[in-house]
Formats: C-alpha cells, structure tokens, sequence
C-alpha cells in the first residue's frame, strides 16, 4: 500500500529544483519517451528500407549516367546530387514526423498528465523537438553507406561531407522547430500537417518564385547608345592583337532600349532556401576546369553571383560573398523563435485558451 | 495555513469566452477525509478539477491546494498533487510498468526509485501479472486502475480523482474505495468527482454539491437528511402472503414485481415495527431494505427545483 512509504515526493527529487524553467533531467526523460513511443509507433525498419532504397537507386543512376558521359571524378557529382535529393526527400520526412507532436499528444489524451508533471513547458517542448531531430539524424546516418560510396569514387573530401551532413542536420532542426510550433499552435493534428508542408513548399519553391518575381519587379530598362563603326567599302578591318576596329571611315550612332536585371537586390530572396544554404555552405573551392557537373557547386554559383553579379560567372573562382550565412542565420532565428512559441503554449495554467483547444 | 493543506475553494469562477463554466464554488477537502464532488453533467465538476490541476487560471476567486496557489506557483502544487482526468488516453505501445516509470520520471524521481514505485503501484492495483504487456491489450477498467496508479506515483498528499469508478467492474469498485479509504487514513485529501451516489456513498465523508457552476451545498455525509416518507423493497418466499399482510394491516404498497414490492414507510421505526409484525404473522420474510440512498436522496430533492 501507499500508506506504508509516506515519503514526501521533495527529499527524492534530483538535485533540479522544481522551479528550474530547464534541467537536464527534464530534456533527457521526455526526449527518451518520446524517442521510445516514436521507436514503437511505426514500421521502421520498412520506412528506413524505403528511404536507403530510394536513395540507392538515386546514386547508381547518378553513377551510370557519368559513367556514360565519361566523366572523370564521380564522386563529386554523385555526392552533390545525392545531398540534394536528400535533403528534399528529408523535408518531406520530417513534417510528417514531427507536425502532429503537441496537438497530437492533446487529440490522444496525454498532454494534460504530462503537463500536471513537474516537466516544464521548456523540457517539454526540447525534449520532444530532440526526440524529432534525432529520429531524422537516424535517416541521415541510414544514407551513410551511400556517402562512402561517394567517397570511394573519389574527388570529395571528407570534411567536406562533414560540413555537408552537419549543414543538412541543422536545416532539418529548425524545420522540426518550425513544424512542433505549428503542432502548438493549431488546434487539430491535419491543419498543422498541411501548414508544415506549405513551410516547405513556400521554403525550398517559394524563394524562387519570389526570387523570380522579385527580379522582373526590380529590373530597369536603360538607354544604351552604342557607336558603330562603318567602313564604306564594306570591308571591316581590326587591330590583330587588340581587336579594335582599324581604319574606320565614319561612326553612327544607335540608341536602344535594354533591360538590366538586378539580381542583388533581390538575392536575400534566394538566401532562405534550404537548397541554396546546402550548397553554397559546403561546396568547395573550384575545379572548374575539370568535366562533370557538380549540382552543389552550380547552385553555389548562381547564388553567389546573384548576389555580386560583377563577380561573373565563367570559370573564375566564385565571389566571396556567399550567401549561406544569412540562410543559416535565418534558420537558427526562426528555430529558436517556433521553440519559444511552443513553449508559450504549452505553459500552463492557462488563461485565455486558443480557439478550439480543450485542455483534457 | 493547517485549512490549506488540502483542498480549499473560495468563490472561484472561470467561463470560457460566453460560457460560464464555474459560477460560483467553494470547497474544501481537507487532509484525512474522501471529499465526494457531486452534481449533473456540465455542473463544473471537471472545469472545477482542471483549476485544482494547475491547469486553468480562474477568472476570480481564491483556490489553495496543498498550501500553495496553483496560479502563482503551480510547480510546488504539482508536486504534491495527483490528478486523474475523467478521460485520458495512455500510451498504449508501452507497457503498463514503463509508463509508471515515465511518471516517475517526469516528476523527478531518480530511476531506482521510480522503477519500486512502479512495482508497489502495480501490486496496489493488481496489475502485477500484467506489467509488461502494452497498454493496449488492457481492459478499460485496468487502464482506468493504470490511471489511478499514474495518479499516485509521485506519493501526493493532495488526490484528485475525475470519474475514478467510471469503467470499473465491481471488484474493482471496491478495491478502489479500499485504495482510497487508505489514502484518506494516511492524511491525505482526497476529492473524488462521480455519478456513482451509491459508490461515494460507502467511500465519502463528505459530499459537496455543485449545480450549474455554484456550489450548494457541503456537509458531512452522516448529516445528510433523510426524508421520511421513503420506500423500502420486500421479499418474502411467498409474495402472495406478503402482499396479503401489507393489505391486511392497510399499508400502501406498489404492487409486487420479480423484485419484491416497494413499501411506503416513515422512517426505520416504522420498518422495524412492520417486519415484527410480519414475522409474528408468520410471514416469511427475507429481505426489508430501504430503496436509494441519502446521498441520492439529497441528490434528487437537490436537483429536483432545477427541472
């Protein structure tokens, strides 16, 4: 019985206070629980073959096709696209993981006892966003055989799949974020799934059409005049070494209407897709010359030369403005702000409650 | 501050957008006693227990729980309070033992102690032989046993209880008012919420009646009046003979069905006067009892003006 151990619940806590807003403690049980009731909910063993299948075919076929065109170095490439494709089968991934983790939990009935434990909002919240991370770390290392075999093939370096893993990981962090917030903040479990799907289309196609959109807005048309040399006998002559027209009779002059595009100032549009910050943060230095087409190292360059178009594109090193930074600082600030949300509305006891919520 | 070691509610109130759920209750549940909360549905019973749980702000009011206000320092009264929600899921892909060792977790006990609590809870609850099986094969009634257990896991002094019966076999219903008898000896307060009046009944010492959000009224259940004119149900081996006596001495009764025959009767003197009777008359009776309950009794005449 109960009765034969009075002991008062304090004297057994662990050395977290209960006040503490984040203990350890706290992130470790329920980022553990979490990961156990994920572990047992789903059929992971085909959902992982599923995705090291999909992700196989992806690179054997990337594989052939340079094999095909004879391209030295494969690894590159073959990395570069694997990544990428990565990347977009991962954000489909992870709202579905992770866009029903509060309001799922209250729909099912256990959010109310979980939140009368001496958990906090914070824990609470870090905890579940941990256990969503890491079930999306377990699909990047399942694709690790895959990286390896890029590896072999030669022309990666491994520090740079290092960065390239580690830019990945952070991406799919703050989308979990994003999609736990919205789990918060909509009542019911399908809103929140269909709003975490339109974050990702808005994100990695959305910045496009913004970025494309935002270039016809800004594009100006200028007035070139242009002088044009005339030989009367019809015969142009120029300068053999520097390719100045020689013995010119007369010059006329034209005038026409050009448009110029102004990429930089709308390239802060291209710099939050998650594409753009994989690429332009992890590809390396140039080896232009050499065949093949890397799809990191071409998206690299689009996006940095939107941003400094002067840099130009052919076959010079890329600018030194990368773009990558203000994409991961964009990222990191909308991480943290959806965890702050989450907990917000998790923290109880509640005032004003949202409109259709019910608290148990 | 003694008063406020258990349950203490002054004139709390709480609506939600045009809906007032909670009018106007006081309560107390003080420590050493099964407080019964009783009333019809949508009386706020349940939006009166989520205050009690840290989990809604009143609008106005003053609530104690544990010696500490669950508005400003909800922490401290989680700590010492457990709360069993009318409906709750659990998590079925667990097993019975892992979630009471979550629990015990989430409320900050190291692991070993967490893991013999769970042992003790599953022994109380007679889950025991069931332990590692997931959630999800259990019946309701043990789910509902898993609950309770969930409830206690953290040894609180304060219990509050939502429906706790609802979905119990007899048995059970019994070993739970033997669980919660205990609880209450042991010096904790303990406010049960249920439709069952013949269950609280036998479990509460006092009884709190709230109707459309306001509470009215709060007394000890033995000083629960009775009416006096109430019917009693009769079984004798021959019910004619039965009947034949009743018409004999002109007492008003219904008339008789497979359950015996319900008699009009002013109080125990009178039944007691009426079986010797009977008995001298060589009537063979078997059964002489009083049909309902004072606390349906005090239910029904409390809620009768409100049809």
């Amino acid at each position: 019985m109960t009765g034969a151990s009075p002991v008062s619940v304090t004297d057994e806590a662990p050395s977290q206070s209960t006040g503490a807003a984040i203990g350890w403690w706290g992130v470790r049980t329920m980022a553990e629980h979490e990961f156990r009731l994920r572990l047992r909910a789903g059929r992971w063993r085909w959902l992982l073959a599923a995705w090291f299948v999909t992700l196989l075919l992806l690179t054997w076929g990337l594989r052939a096709a340079l094999v095909a065109t004879g391209a030295a170095e494969r690894g590159v490439d073959m990395f570069g696209g694997l990544m990428l494709f990565m990347l977009a089968l991962a954000m489909l991934v992870v709202p579905a993981l992770t866009a029903q983790s509060i309001n799922g939990d209250r729909e099912r009935g256990v959010l109310a006892t979980l939140q009368t434990t001496l958990l906090t909002p914070a824990e609470i919240a870090i905890g579940k966003l941990v256990a969503a991370w890491a079930t999306t770390l377990v699909f990047l290392a399942v694709s690790l055989p895959l990286i390896v075999w890029c590896l072999v093939e030669g022309g990666v370096s491994v520090g740079r799949v290092i960065g390239t893993l580690i830019a990945t990981a952070l991406l799919l962090g703050a989308l979990a974020a994003i999609a736990q917030c919205l789990s918060a903040v909509f009542a019911r479990s399908t809103t929140s799934a269909v709003m975490s799907y339109l974050v990702v289309f808005a994100l990695s196609i959305g910045t496009l059409i913004a970025f494309f959109i935002g270039l016809m807005l800004t594009t100006e048309t200028e007035t070139v005049t242009e002088r044009i040399p005339v030989w009367d006998n019809g015969q142009p002559q120029f300068n053999e070494e520097t390719g100045q027209p020689i013995n010119v009779d007369r010059w006329q002059t034209a005038e026409y209407e050009a448009s110029v595009q102004q990429t930089e100032k709308v390239w802060w549009l291209l710099a939050p897709n998650p594409f753009a910050v994989l690429a332009d943060s992890t590809s390396g230095t140039v080896e232009w010359e050499r065949t093949g087409f890397d799809p990191l190292q071409t998206i690299r360059e689009g996006v940095r030369s939107a941003r400094d178009p002067d840099s130009g594109w052919s076959g010079v090193a890329s600018t030194e403005k990368a773009v990558w930074p203000y994409g991961l600082a964009f990222y990191l600030l909308i991480g943290v702000g959806a965890l702050t949300l989450t907990i917000r509305r998790l923290r109880t006891p509640y005032g004003r409650l949202p409109r259709g919520v019910r608290v148990a | 501050m003694e008063q406020r070691a258990g349950v203490e509610v002054a004139g709390i109130r709480r609506s939600f957008g045009e809906v007032i759920a909670v009018d106007h209750v006081d309560l107390a549940a003080p420590p050493g006693f099964v407080t019964a909360l009783v009333g019809p549905n949508g009386s706020g019973k349940t939006t009166l227990l989520l205050v009690l749980a840290t989990l809604l702000r009143p609008d106005s009011g003053t609530v104690w729980v544990a010696n500490h206000d669950p508005v400003t320092d909800p922490q401290a009264v989680r700590a010492l309070t457990g709360w069993m929600p009318d409906s709750f899921g659990t998590y079925d892909t667990l097993t019975a033992r892992e979630v009471l060792e979550f629990a015990a977790s989430a409320y900050r006990l190291r692991r070993d102690r967490g893991e013999q609590r769970a042992r003790e809870l599953l022994e109380l609850i007679h889950l025991a032989d069931h332990a590692d099986l997931p959630v999800h094969v259990l019946s309701r009634g043990q789910k509902q046993r898993l609950g309770l257990a969930r409830a206690l896991v953290h040894n609180p002094t304060v219990l509050l209880l939502d429906e706790p019966a609802a979905g119990l076999d007899p048995r059970s219903r019994i070993e739970l008012r033997g669980i919660l008898r205990g609880l209450a000896a042991d010096g904790r307060a303990v406010l049960v919420s249920s439709h069952v009046l013949a269950e609280l009944e036998t479990m509460a010492d006092r009884v709190v009646f709230v109707d459309r959000g306001q509470t009215v009224s709060e007394q000890e259940l033995a000083d629960l009046p009775r009416s006096e004119r109430r019917p009693w149900r009769m079984q004798a081996l021959d019910p004619n003979s039965l009947v034949d006596a009743l018409d004999r001495y002109g007492i008003e009764h219904a008339d008789p069905d497979a359950s015996g025959v319900e008699v009009l009767l002013s109080g125990d003197e009178a039944a007691a006067q009426l079986l010797a009777r009977l008995v001298r008359d060589e009537v063979r009776v078997t059964t002489c009892a009083p049909v309902g309950s004072g606390l349906e009794d005090a239910y029904l005449a409390m809620t009768e003006d409100r049809r």
